[in-house]
């Protein structure tokens, strides 16, 4: 599962290799005719250059000019000047500095959830296992703001529940503090980290374990000694990625950094463009390209990092794990999970539910009971509007950006075409391409472009950036599901008499729609929860649900908010759900 | 039935050159097997036969047909090469049953339903695979993959059947019952079949002729007896079981017949009489091949001319259908076979002997 779930460069060369002979032997010769492979692929270097080099040369290109975008101007180094400021070592500072605090203690945590699913017998371990990943799928925002509720100084829940236990006047905790970014972060991260970890956990040969066992070392040294350092490289890769995902990050930083004045590099662009007097594009997109190349950076010590080193834990056999009796230890690691679950699901989401029916949040009397809320949110047309235009782009995105990612997979991994790899290349660009800067350099894309082409202030700009930011994940799904499919299947098939179409009909297609479909709701997931690129993107009648909220939250509008916020609940919980389903539909089967 | 016949057939992948100009007629009807070791060209000339890979050289004619000509760019896609081929993995299509399986390739042909019912069921009864039909594909057994992946191979009743490795993925015991089961099946549809396997003792059991191939080139092709007694090169020899080679002075050389000489062979402390295929001048130096299972132990070699060595026994091992002894002699040690009630013990000074008839000899260099 969690393979599926992010794209990983080197998965690519650490599938299966076959011997050289038979490698080059594949049928990739056997795809169409050579007129119509060059016209494929000049279609699909226009289509990927237009979404990845176009916006990434333009931010290049706003980081010299002086006027914002489609406005006359003069080139000079005033942008990267600004961005060489004290007040700016500090905000780089904040933001290594987040998410570093943030990746360390989640994956200790993830790490010794991932031992207790996959290791130990702790009851009702399934159930567990998508419970407590089930955070990862909320969106930010919503989380952000129950926690905005929850962790509030005054009126927080947090804080009178232990005003009323104590008897003290002071609080508890203060959400809007350094302490509360990295809080709210560590609420993905975990998740995310336990998907990366988990099945490496569950795979391991357990006779790796056992000769240690047998050699005298205990189960606590075994662990340390053995199992530990046979998962270094699965560790080592999801901290990394971790890490760039603490960067990129906006929502926590937004939420609960930005009222008490602290800035990250994401936020700082924010406010440059959106809460200035008058926006300095210029300094905004200086910065966009200075941590854009900072997250250059960090991919390119992470592929080095880890090339060659095979981390595809997943292996067809299905080892049987050695599972530790716990005992009546078993319920309190039980319980563990069980609190993950309720502090990063059942906390927020309670807290939605009880905001959606009081008249004000905090003030939680019967005679304060009301469903106004409700119906304030039914009769407001803004989120109705908001409501269509991101089903709209989710339904229409995910569908488009799985397509692209389907032909890119399949070039890149099933044939030998000259120029596969500029295609695998140009797919994979937005994966370092933090939201909010894809969001920059799509403003000043937009602007360059010729007279008659308008796609700025419509609801395209929109599709287009989320189609940018979902294709990495959306070839890396798709091949990962070619990967699995021998070269054999598609070969016999050619031999018995189909036609190169009949043939991807019959065989690739029908094999490989379950992980179209998984990897269709994952980009789902990720238009429905983005944020960063659509606070930039959007003009009015173009607003997409996230973008309303945070316009509702900022206009104090905190109960209608949680109506809204229940509602995407809702729909993250029937998503998820189809998704699961999926899944094991297709490990059934193949 | 189709024949096959390539000409001067080569395949390169930039400098490394995995097929080196073979030439080879497989006749309509033969059951031809490629044999060699892994990294030999085998498989690469069966697929380049089934058109999976463009030969970069040479031409390939599938019964009166030119399927490909390398000088002349033409090359025929797979799918119109009328082919039947089983795979080493089987590649049964996971999200198919079994019936499905076997159907496919009718179905892309567009035979009407009735036909294909018809077929499809006759082929799952021809490899006793019929109460599987409705079967999803992933339930089966590795033998009965197997088996399902011959069927769809031969329904359509292809000119020609490819068939790479099949047996390789099977337990031991089942590669022979399968290998016999393939046999007779091949024998009494009349097939033409090219098949590839590393595995020597499958070729023998298989085939009408084996083609013993190396680094892309072809060292000899023959029928199977003419192979494993007749050998023209030591790396030939060596591929069956494991002969013994002693290098020999000849003394004399006359023809006995067309292709076979007696020649009149020394070396240290021994002499004697052996077969050759060519001509070999006295005075110049010779490998003879010796088999265990033609040495005897103890007693004469019975009727005829013969080789004879006397040395001690210096091991013994008992393999339950034999017995493996080591001779040592004056100038080398010998590996035989013995029956397995003999126990010469250790230390022991025995003759051993064998036929001139068992004994071959090749020119050296």
């Amino acid at each position: 599962m969690t393979t599926t779930l992010h794209p990983r460069p080197e998965a690519a060369s650490a599938a299966p290799r076959r011997s050289p002979g038979r490698r080059l032997a594949s049928p990739r010769r056997l795809g169409g005719g050579s007129l119509t492979r060059h016209v494929a692929l000049g279609c699909l270097v226009i289509i990927l250059g237009f979404l990845t080099i176009y916006p990434l040369g333009m931010l290049l290109y706003g980081s010299f000019h002086s006027t914002p975008p489609g406005v006359a101007g003069e080139f000079n180094l005033d942008g990267y000047r600004a961005i060489f400021t004290a007040s700016n070592a500090l905000v780089l500072v904040n933001t290594i500095g987040i998410s570093l605090a943030k990746t360390i203690p989640s994956l200790l945590m993830a790490i010794l959830l991932a031992w207790i699913i996959a290791r130990t017998d702790t009851p009702f371990r399934g159930a567990l296992e998508v419970l407590i990943t089930l955070p990862f799928f909320i969106p930010p925002i919503l989380t952000a703001m129950a926690w905005g509720m929850l962790g509030n100084e005054q009126v927080g829940l947090i804080n009178m529940a232990w005003r009323w236990l104590s008897g003290s006047d002071n609080a508890l905790v203060d959400i809007y503090s350094y302490g509360g970014v990295v809080w709210h972060m560590c609420q993905y991260s975990v998740p995310f980290l336990f998907l990366f970890i988990v099945d490496a956990f569950r795979a391991m040969d357990p006779s790796l374990e056992e000769s240690s066992r047998m050699c005298g070392a205990s189960r606590w040294t075994t662990f340390r000694r053995v199992t530990l350092v046979l998962m270094l490289p699965v560790l080592t890769s999801s901290f990394i990625l971790s890490f760039i995902r603490g960067v990129e990050s906006f929502e926590s930083a937004l939420f609960f950094g930005t009222p008490a004045g602290i800035k990250v590099i994401t936020t700082e662009i924010y406010e440059a463009i959106n809460h200035r007097a008058v926006p300095d594009y210029q300094y905004a997109t200086a910065l966009s390209f200075a941590i854009l190349m900072l997250m250059f950076v960090l991919v390119i010590w992470q592929w080095r990092l880890l090339r060659g080193r095979s981390f595809q834990t997943v292996t067809g056999k299905g080892y049987r794990p050695s599972v530790t009796e716990l005992g009546r230890w078993k319920w309190v690691t039980f319980a563990v999970c069980v609190l993950f679950f309720v502090v990063t699901v059942v906390l927020p989401v309670g807290q939605l539910f009880l905001g959606s029916f009081f008249q004000f949040f905090g003030f939680y009397g019967w005679d304060m009971l009301t469903l106004d809320h409700y119906r304030a949110v039914w009769s407001n047309r803004e989120v109705w509007r908001a409501f269509g235009n991101t089903l709209f782009l989710g339904l229409t995105g995910a569908t488009v950006t799985m397509i692209l990612g389907a032909v890119v997979a399949y070039i890149s991994v099933r044939t030998r075409w000259r120029g596969r790899l500029l295609i695998d290349a140009l797919a994979w660009l937005p994966w370092m391409m933090p939201g909010m800067v894809l969001g920059v350099g799509f403003l000043w894309a937009f602007a360059m472009l010729p007279g008659p082409i308008t796609i700025y202030g419509t609801i395209w700009a929109l599709l287009l950036a989320y189609i940018t930011l979902g294709t990495p994940i959306a070839t890396r799904v798709m091949s990962g599901s070619y990967h699995q499919l021998a070269y054999d299947l598609e070969e016999c098939s050619r031999v018995h008499g189909a036609s190169w179409l009949q043939t991807f009909w019959r065989v690739i297609v029908a094999l490989s729609w379950p992980a179209f479909a998984v990897g269709w709701i994952l980009t789902f997931f990720g238009i429905m929860r983005e944020l960063s690129a659509s606070i930039l993107l959007y003009s009015a009648g173009s607003e997409v649900l996230s973008v309303v909220l945070l316009k509702m939250w900022t206009n104090g509008l905190a109960e209608q908010v949680s109506v809204i916020g229940l509602i995407m609940m809702l729909m993250v919980i029937v998503f998820r759900w189809v998704h699961l389903r999926l899944l094991k539909k297709r490990l059934s089967t193949l | 039935m189709s024949s096959v016949s390539i000409r001067d057939v080569r395949r390169d992948y930039g400098s490394f050159v995995a097929v080196d100009g073979i030439s080879l007629t497989v006749e309509s009807g033969e059951f031809v097997t490629l044999l060699g070791p892994s990294g030999c060209g085998k498989t690469t000339t069966l697929r380049m036969i089934a058109g999976l890979e463009k030969n970069t050289g040479g031409t390939i004619r599938i019964g009166e047909t030119l399927v490909s000509d390398a000088s002349a760019n033409l090359f025929l896609a797979p799918e119109r090469r009328k082919l039947g081929m089983v795979f080493q993995s089987y590649a049964i299509w996971p999200h198919m049953s079994v019936f499905d399986n076997v159907a496919y390739p009718l179905r892309i042909r567009r035979r009407s339903g009735g036909e294909i019912d018809d077929r499809v069921r006759q082929a799952l009864r021809m490899v006793e695979m019929e109460a599987f039909a409705d079967r999803p594909a992933p339930a089966l057994s590795g033998g009965q993959q197997q088996r399902v992946a011959i069927a769809r191979a031969l329904v359509f009743e292809p000119e020609v059947l490819l068939l790479d490795e099949p047996l390789s993925n099977l337990d031991a015991r089942l590669r022979t019952q399968m290998g016999d089961e393939f046999r007779q099946l091949q024998q009494r549809l009349g097939i033409t079949t090219i098949y590839v396997t590393h595995d020597q003792s499958e070729a023998m059991a298989l085939s009408d002729r084996i083609v013993v191939m190396k680094s892309g080139n072809i060292l000899q092709i023959g029928a199977p007896e003419s192979i494993y007694h007749r050998p023209l090169s030591r790396e030939v020899a060596t591929f069956f079981g494991d002969p013994n080679l002693i290098e020999a002075d000849v003394r004399d050389c006359r023809q006995l017949s067309a292709d076979v000489f007696a020649l009149d062979v020394e070396g240290p402390g021994w002499s004697g009489e052996c077969r050759a295929a060519v001509a070999v001048s006295s005075g110049s130096k010779v490998t003879i091949v010796v088999r265990p299972e033609s040495l005897r132990v103890g007693d004469a070699a019975g009727e005829g001319p013969a080789l004879e060595w006397t040395g001690t026994v210096s091991q013994s091992i008992f393999r339950g259908s034999h017995r493996s002894i080591v001779i040592d002699t004056p100038g080398h040690s010998l590996n035989a076979e013995t029956s397995s009630l003999a126990n010469p013990s250790i230390g022991n000074q025995v003759t051993v002997s064998a036929p001139a008839a068992a004994v071959w000899a090749l020119a050296a260099g």
